[in-house]
C-alpha cells in the first residue's frame, strides 16, 4: 500500500514539471531549517521531501555536503512530529552511504525501534540497519532478535527484510546467528512476514545446496499459509528441479503441481507459470498448467486474463502446440477493451500461427488498434512480426508495408528502432525486397528525430545503394540529409556518398561535386571527412573503402605512441597492424542470403578483454563464453574463468575475487595447464594488487593449436599464484614484510569444439546447402546409444556442436519416430558449415537413437573435423 | 487549536524554548542524570551505553529544554562539534572518582571552548561533578581547580557536586542553567 502511494507521490512531482531541479543548493541552503530553535516541524518536512526528490532523481552530494546535512537533519530527533520523524528515516538511508560518521544516530534509532510508538518501530529498523556495520550490530543484536519474532507484523516484516540487505553489507555472520528466531517468524500468522522469514532462511543457506534442499521438502510438507510465501516455495522449488536435473516425477514436482489447484489465484498463476517455463516440463505437464491459465483467460479480472496472455505469449514458441489449445479464448480477448491484452493475445496468436492466412487476418485486426497501444506493446508487435518474417518468408512483402505504416506514426525510441531493425533483418535476407525496405527506409530519414537511427540507415543505404539499379536515386536521399540534418548525420551522410561514389564509377564525379560543398561545412568533422574523403575519391584510389581492415586498437594505440614522440617523422600508416579478412568470420564466398550470427551480444567480459592493449593485435573476438566458475561458493578466492575465442588465439580471463579481510594479494595469476601438448601459452598478464573485495582479471593468452588436427579438446587444470601480504582489516593497509608466495589449486574447465563454432540464424537453409554442393560432403553414420528419446539426442547434438538448429528443427512433435535436425553455423576460420542429421528412434528400445549426419562446407577440413569429433 | 491558545504559543512557549547539549567523557553518568528528568514510565532501568547520542525533553523552570546526550565514547568524541551552533546551553560532566581521566576531561573542554561556534557565544555552562557519593570523589572545588574553571572569565559557568543515582545536586544545577538561558533569550 505504500508502494502504491509512493508511485502517485512521483506522478505527482513528475507532473509539476522537474520544479525542483537544478535547486540543488538552495535546497542544501533552505536545510540550515533543521538547524533553528525551536524547530518548525512543516517547513523541515517540506525541505526534507525536496531533499529526497532530488536524491531520488539522481542528484550526488559530495561526501562533505553529505554529512553536513546529515547532522543538521539529526537534529530533528528532538521533534515529536510523527510524519518528520519518518521523513528522516528515510533521510537517513538516502545518505547513509555518502555521509560520515552516519552511526551516530544509532542511539536514536535503537531507542525508537524499541518504544511506545508503533509508527516508529519498522522504519527505525529499516533506517539502523542501513548505517550498521558488524561492530554497531552486534551492540543491537538483542533489539534485531526481539524485532523478528515481534507481535507486530511490521515490524518482524521489517526486521527480516532488513536482514537480508544485512547479509550482503558484510554482517552474514552475525545474521547467521538468528536462525531460531527467523524459524519462529516463519510460524507468523501475518502473511507478509512468512514470506519474508521464508526468503531470508534461503538467503542464509543459500549456498548450502543440502540445506536448501531439505528447507524446500520441509517446507512443501508443511501447510505453508501465505499465499506470498508459497509463490516464493514454488520458485525455490522450481529452480532447484532445474538445477538439479530431477524431472517430473519428483516429490518436489508434485508439490508444484498441486499448487495449480489452491484456492488463492496468484498461487495458482506462479505454479503454472513456473511449470511451463521449466525447460524439463514435457508437453503433457505444460498441458495441465496451460489449462489453469486458460481459466484465467476469461476470468473477470484483468490482472488474470493479463497475466496469463503474457505467459502464453513468453511460451508460444516453446510450446506451439499446447499454446494452440488456448486459441478460441485468445480470439475473444482480441475485442477486448484492455488494448494491452489484447496486443498480447494477437502476438500471442501470430507466433503460434500455423498457416499464412490467418497471419493476414490477424494483422489486420491488430492494425485496427495499434494507435491505441502504448510503444511497449507495440514493440511486442514488431518483435512477432520479426519472428514471422522468418517463419514465412513469403509473407514479407505484407509484413514490410505493415512495418512502414508504423514508422510513419508516432512513437519512441525503441519503438522506432525495432522497426528500423526488422526492416534491415528482412532486406538482408530478402534480395527482392531489399529495394522496397531502403525506400521505406529513406522515407523514414526525412523526418527522423533519433541520431543514432539516421546514421545507421545512412551507413545501410552506402552499403546496399550500390546494389541497386539505381544508386542515384539514393545519392539524392543522402544529399538531401547532408543540407538539412545536424552535424553527426552530415558527418555519416559524407561517409556514404564517398562510399556509394567510389563503388559507382558513373557517379563518382557528382559526387566529387557534392562533397566539396561540405568543405565548408561549420562543423569540424563533417569538413575533415569531405576533405579527405575527396583526396581519395580525385586520386581514383576507390579502394580504400573496402579496404579498412586494419584493427582500430592497433590505429588507436600506435597513434598515442606517435604522440608520445617527437613527431619528426610523419606517421606510419603501414605499421598497424591489419586484420586478416577471415577473422571477421566473413564467408569466404559472398552469399546470396547474408546470415545473421546470432551472438549473445557484447558482453562486459567481451569489453574488458578488448579493452588490454597487449590484446590489441589479435583482431575480432569470434566468441566470448559465459564464464565458469573455477571455485566452490564461499571460499577464500574466488575465481571464474571466461573464455574469448579470437581468430588465431583463445584468452583465458580469469576473474578473481578475494574475500579474506586480512589479505592483501598481489601478482596474482592464474596457471593453466593444458592436458593437451597442442596448445601453448604466449601471454599472461597478472593481476598487480587485490585488495579485500576488489575483483579484477587476469589473463592468459594461447595459440591456437592447429584446430583442424583435432587438437582443440582440452581440459585445463588450474593454479592460482600470488604474493599474500598480511594487513589490517580494518584499514587494509598492509604490514610492512614482503609478504610469502602462496597457491591455491582450482577446478578444471574445458575447452571444446563448440567453443569454435558460430550459431547462424536466419539462414534459408535449402538454398544454402545447394548452393555449397556436394563438393565437400561428408557422411556417417552413429549409433547414440546413451539416449532415450529424439529431444534429448537432439539437445546434446546441438549442446555438443553449438550450432543453430535452423527451421526449429530441434523440436520434435511428440510421438514421431524419426526426424531431420538441421543445423548452421560458422567455424573460427570463417568457414561455413551446414549440417543435416536424420535421426530414428525405435520406442520398443528404450536406449538408443540412430542417427545419419550429413555435413557440408566451403572449407574441405571442416566436414572431417565434425564427423570425427562426434565418433 | 483557538485563536487564543495560538497567540499564547506566539507570545510564551516560543521563547521558552531551548536545546541543551550533555557532554563528558564515557561513564560520568550523562545518562544517568538525564533520565531523572523522564517521566516515570519511561525511565529506563538499565542504562545502556549511548552510541551516537540521544534526545531527551523535559521541562525546568517553565522553560521546555531539548537535551542532546552525547556519546562520550573516543571514537565519537569529535561528533559533538556538529551540534555546538545551535546549543543555547552545555551540560558537562565529570566522574569526579575517575582522577586519573582528569587530564582528558580538561582536553576535551578546552578543545569545547575553543570551538568557534562556542567561542564567541555567549553560551552558559553548567558542570556536574559527579558521582559524589562514592568515597574517593574530589570536591567540586578540586574538580574546579583541576581544570582551571578559576581562569575561565569568557563563559558564565557553575559547576555542583551531584548524585546521579539518586539525584541529589541536580534539579538546583538545571535551575541555575534554565535562568541563565531564560537571561539570554530575553537579551536577544
Ligand atoms: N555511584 C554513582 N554511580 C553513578 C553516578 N552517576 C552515574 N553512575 C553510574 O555510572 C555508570 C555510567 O553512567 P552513564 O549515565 O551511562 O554514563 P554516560 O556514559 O556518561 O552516559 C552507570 O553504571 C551509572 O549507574 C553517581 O552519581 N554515583
Amino acid at each position: 500500500m505504500y508502494a502504491r502511494k509512493d508511485r502517485k507521490d512521483d506522478d505527482d512531482s513528475a507532473q509539476g514539471g522537474n520544479k525542483w531541479s537544478g535547486e540543488r543548493s538552495s535546497v542544501l541552503q533552505e536545510a540550515r531549517v533543521f538547524n533553528k530553535s525551536p524547530l518548525d516541524p512543516k517547513k523541515c518536512s517540506q525541505v526534507l521531501t525536496k531533499l529526497l526528490y532530488l536524491l531520488n532523481q539522481g542528484e550526488k552530494l559530495s561526501a562533505a555536503e553529505a554529512t553536513d546535512t546529515f547532522f543538521a537533519m539529526t537534529r530533528l530527533f528532538q521533534s515529536s512530529d510523527v510524519m518528520l520523524r519518518r521523513l528522516v528515516y528515510l533521510g537517513i538511508k538516502e545518505l547513509a552511504s555518502t555521509a560520515n560518521d552516519v552511526i551516530i544516530v544509532t542511539s536514536s534509532l535503537t531507542k525508537d525501534m524499541t518504544g511506545k510508538e508503533q509508527l516508529y518501530r519498522a522504519p527505525a529498523i529499516r533506517a539502523l540497519c542501513k548505517i550498521a556495520d558488524a561492530g554497531t550490530l552486534q551492540a543491537v543484536e538483542r533489539y534485531m532478535k526481539q524485532a523478528i519474532v515481534d507481535k507486530n507484523g511490521s515490524v518482524a516484516s521489517g526486521a527480516l527484510v532488513s536482514c537480508l540487505h544485512l547479509l550482503n553489507q558484510g554482517c552474514a555472520d552475525i545474521v547467521r546467528r538468528w536462525p531460531n528466531e527467523v524459524q519462529e517468524a516463519l510460524n507468523s500468522d501475518d502473511a507478509m512476514v512468512q514470506y519474508h522469514a521464508l526468503g531470508l532462511l534461503y538467503q542464509i543457506r543459500m549456498n548450502d545446496k543440502l540445506a536448501v534442499s531439505k528447507l524446500i521438502s520441509k517446507y512443501t510438507k508443511y501447510n505453508v499459509k501465505s499465499p506470498y510465501a508459497l509463490c516464493l516455495l514454488i520458485k525455490l522449488t522450481c529452480k532447484m528441479i532445474e538445477d538439479e536435473g530431477y524431472g517430473t516425477d519428483c516429490p518436489m514436482f508434485n508439490f508444484v503441481e498441486s499448487c495449480l489447484r489452491h484456492k488463492n489465484e496468484m498461487v495458482v498463476y506462479e505454479a503454472a507459470h513456473c511449470i511451463v517455463n521449466m525447460k524439463s516440463t514435457g508437453p503433457s505437464e505444460a498441458g495441465r498448467a496451460v489449462a489453469v491459465l486458460q481459466l484465467f483467460l476469461s476470468s473477470p479480472k484483468a490482472m488474470l486474463r493479463f497475466a496469463a496472455v503474457r505467459t502464453l505469449n513468453r511460451v508460444a514458441c516453446n510450446h506451439p502446440k499446447i499454446v494452440m489449445s488456448c486459441n478460441i479464448d485468445l480470439e475473444q480477448l482480441i475485442s477486448g477493451t484492455n488494448r494491452s491484452i489484447a496486443t498480447l493475445a494477437i502476438t500471442t496468436l501470430l507466433k503460434t500461427a500455423s498457416n499464412e492466412s490467418s497471419v493476414e487476418r490477424l494483422m489486420k485486426q491488430i492494425e485496427s488498434f495499434m494507435t491505441e497501444i502504448s510503444d511497449e506493446f507495440k514493440v511486442v508487435v514488431v518483435e512477432s512480426i520479426q519472428s514471422l518474417c522468418e517463419k514465412f518468408p513469403n509473407k514479407q512483402g505484407t509484413m514490410m508495408g505493415f512495418l512502414a505504416k508504423m514508422l510513419r506514426e508516432d512513437g519512441g525510441f525503441e519503438y522506432k528502432k525495432a522497426i528500423v531493425d526488422t526492416i534491415i533483418d528482412i532486406i538482408h535476407s530478402n534480395e527482392d525486397k531489399m529495394e522496397i525496405g531502403l525506400g521505406h527506409l529513406c522515407e523514414f530519414i526525412e523526418d527522423c528525430e533519433h541520431t543514432s537511427l539516421a546514421v545507421k540507415i545512412l551507413s545501410l543505404l552506402a552499403t546496399k545503394g550500390p546494389k541497386t539499379k539505381n544508386p542515384s536515386k539514393y545519392v539524392r536521399f543522402i544529399y538531401n540529409r547532408l543540407i538539412l540534418e545536424n552535424a553527426q548525420v552530415r558527418a555519416a551522410s559524407v561517409s556514404a556518398l564517398a562510399q556509394i561514389g567510389s563503388e559507382c564509377p558513373n557517379l563518382t564525379n557528382n559526387v566529387i561535386v557534392l562533397l566539396e560543398r561540405s568543405l565548408m561545412d561549420e562543423d569540424d568533422e563533417v569538413r575533415d571527412r569531405a576533405a579527405y574523403y575527396l583526396k581519395i575519391l580525385q586520386k581514383g584510389n576507390t579502394d580504400l573503402f573496402t579496404q579498412l581492415t586494419l584493427s582500430i586498437h592497433g590505429l588507436e594505440s600506435a597513434l598515442c605512441e606517435y604522440l608520445k614522440s617527437d613527431m619528426s617523422v610523419p606517421f606510419d600508416a603501414s605499421q598497424i597492424t591489419y586484420e586478416p579478412p577471415v577473422k571477421q568470420a566473413k564467408p569466404a564466398a559472398p552469399l546470396a542470403v547474408p546470415e545473421k550470427k546470432i551472438s549473445p551480444g557484447k558482453n562486459v567480459y567481451q569489453e574488458e578483454v578488448l579493452e588490454v592493449p597487449e590484446f590489441a593485435q589479435l583482431g575480432n573476438v569470434f566468441r566470448t563464453m559465459p564464464p565458469i566458475e573455477l571455485t566452490e561458493p564461499e571460499t577464500e578466492y574466488v575465481v571464474k574463468v571466461v573464455k574469448h575465442i579470437f581468430g588465431e588465439h583463445v584468452v583465458l580471463q580469469f576473474n578473481c575475487t578475494n574475500t579474506v579481510n586480512d589479505q592483501l594479494l598481489e601478482n596474482v595469476s592464474v596457471e593453466p595447464v593444458a592436458m593437451n601438448g597442442g596448445w601453448k601459452a604466449v601471454h599472461t598478464i597478472p593481476i598487480k594488487k587485490l585488495g579485500y573485495q576488489e575483483t579484477a582479471s587476469c589473463f592468459v593468452c594461447f595459440q591456437q593449436p592447429d584446430l583442424l588436427d583435432g587438437a582443440y579438446n582440452s581440459g585445463f587444470t588450474n593454479t592460482l599464484k600470488f604474493t599474500v601480504k598480511d594487513c589490517d582489516p580494518t584499514t587494509g593497509e598492509p604490514d610492512d614484510n614482503d609478504g610469502y608466495p602462496d597457491e591455491y589449486v582450482l577446478e578444471v574447465f574445458e575447452v571444446s569444439l563448440s567453443d569454435f563454432i558460430q550459431k547462424v540464424a536466419n539462414v534459408d537453409f535449402v538454398n544454402s546447402w545447394e548452393e555449397l554442393g556436394p563438393e565437400n560432403e561428408l557422411e556417417d553414420t552413429f549409433v547414440l546409444s546413451a539416449y532415450s528419446s529424439l529431444q534429448q539426442a537432439i539437445e546434446k547434438i546441438q549442446d555438443f556442436l553449438g550450432m543453430h538448429a535452423c527451421e526449429r528443427s530441434d523440436q520434435v512433435p511428440e510421438g514421431k519416430q524419426t526426424h531431420v535436425l538441421i543445423l548452421a553455423g560458422t567455424f573460427v576460420n570463417g568457414g561455413r558449415i551446414l549440417v543435416r542429421a536424420r535421426l530414428a528412434h525405435d520406442p520398443t528400445m528404450t536406449q538408443g537413437v540412430t542417427m545419419n549426419m550429413t555435413v557440408r562446407s566451403n572449407d574441405e577440413s571442416l566436414p572431417e573435423l565434425i564427423l570425427t569429433s562426434l565418433a | 487549536m483557538g485563536l487564543l491558545d495560538r497567540l499564547v504559543v506566539f507570545l510564551k512557549i516560543k521563547k521558552r524554548q531551548a536545546s541543551v547539549l550533555v557532554v563528558g567523557l564515557d561513564n560520568s553518568g550523562k545518562s544517568t542524570i538525564l533520565n531523572h528528568f523522564k517521566p516515570d514510565e519511561q525511565k529506563s532501568i538499565e542504562i545502556v551505553p549511548t552510541i551516537g547520542f540521544s534526545v531527551e525533553t523535559f521541562k525546568i523552570k517553565n522553560l521546555n529544554l531539548t537535551a542532546f546526550d552525547m556519546s562520550g565514547q573516543g571514537r565519537y568524541r569529535n561528533l559533538w562539534e556538529h551540534y555546538y551552533q545551535d546549543a543555547q546551553g552545555i551540560i558537562f560532566v565529570i566522574d569526579s572518582t575517575d582522577a586519573l581521566r582528569m587530564v582528558v576531561v580538561k582536553d576535551e573542554l578546552e578543545l569545547l571552548l575553543q570551538h568557534k561556534d562556542i567561542k564567541n557565544r555567549s553560551v552558559p555552562i553548567l558542570f556536574f561533578a559527579n558521582k559524589m557519593d562514592l568515597r574517593d570523589a574530589l570536591s567540586s572545588v578540586k574538580v574546579s581547580h583541576a581544570l582551571g574553571l578559576d581562569s575561565l572569565c569568557t563563559k558564565s559557568w557553575h559547576i555542583c557536586s551531584s548524585n546521579a543515582v539518586t539525584g541529589e545536586g541536580v534539579r538546583e544545577g538545571l535551575e541555575w542553567l534554565s535562568e541563565q538561558i531564560q537571561l539570554n533569550l530575553s537579551n536577544n
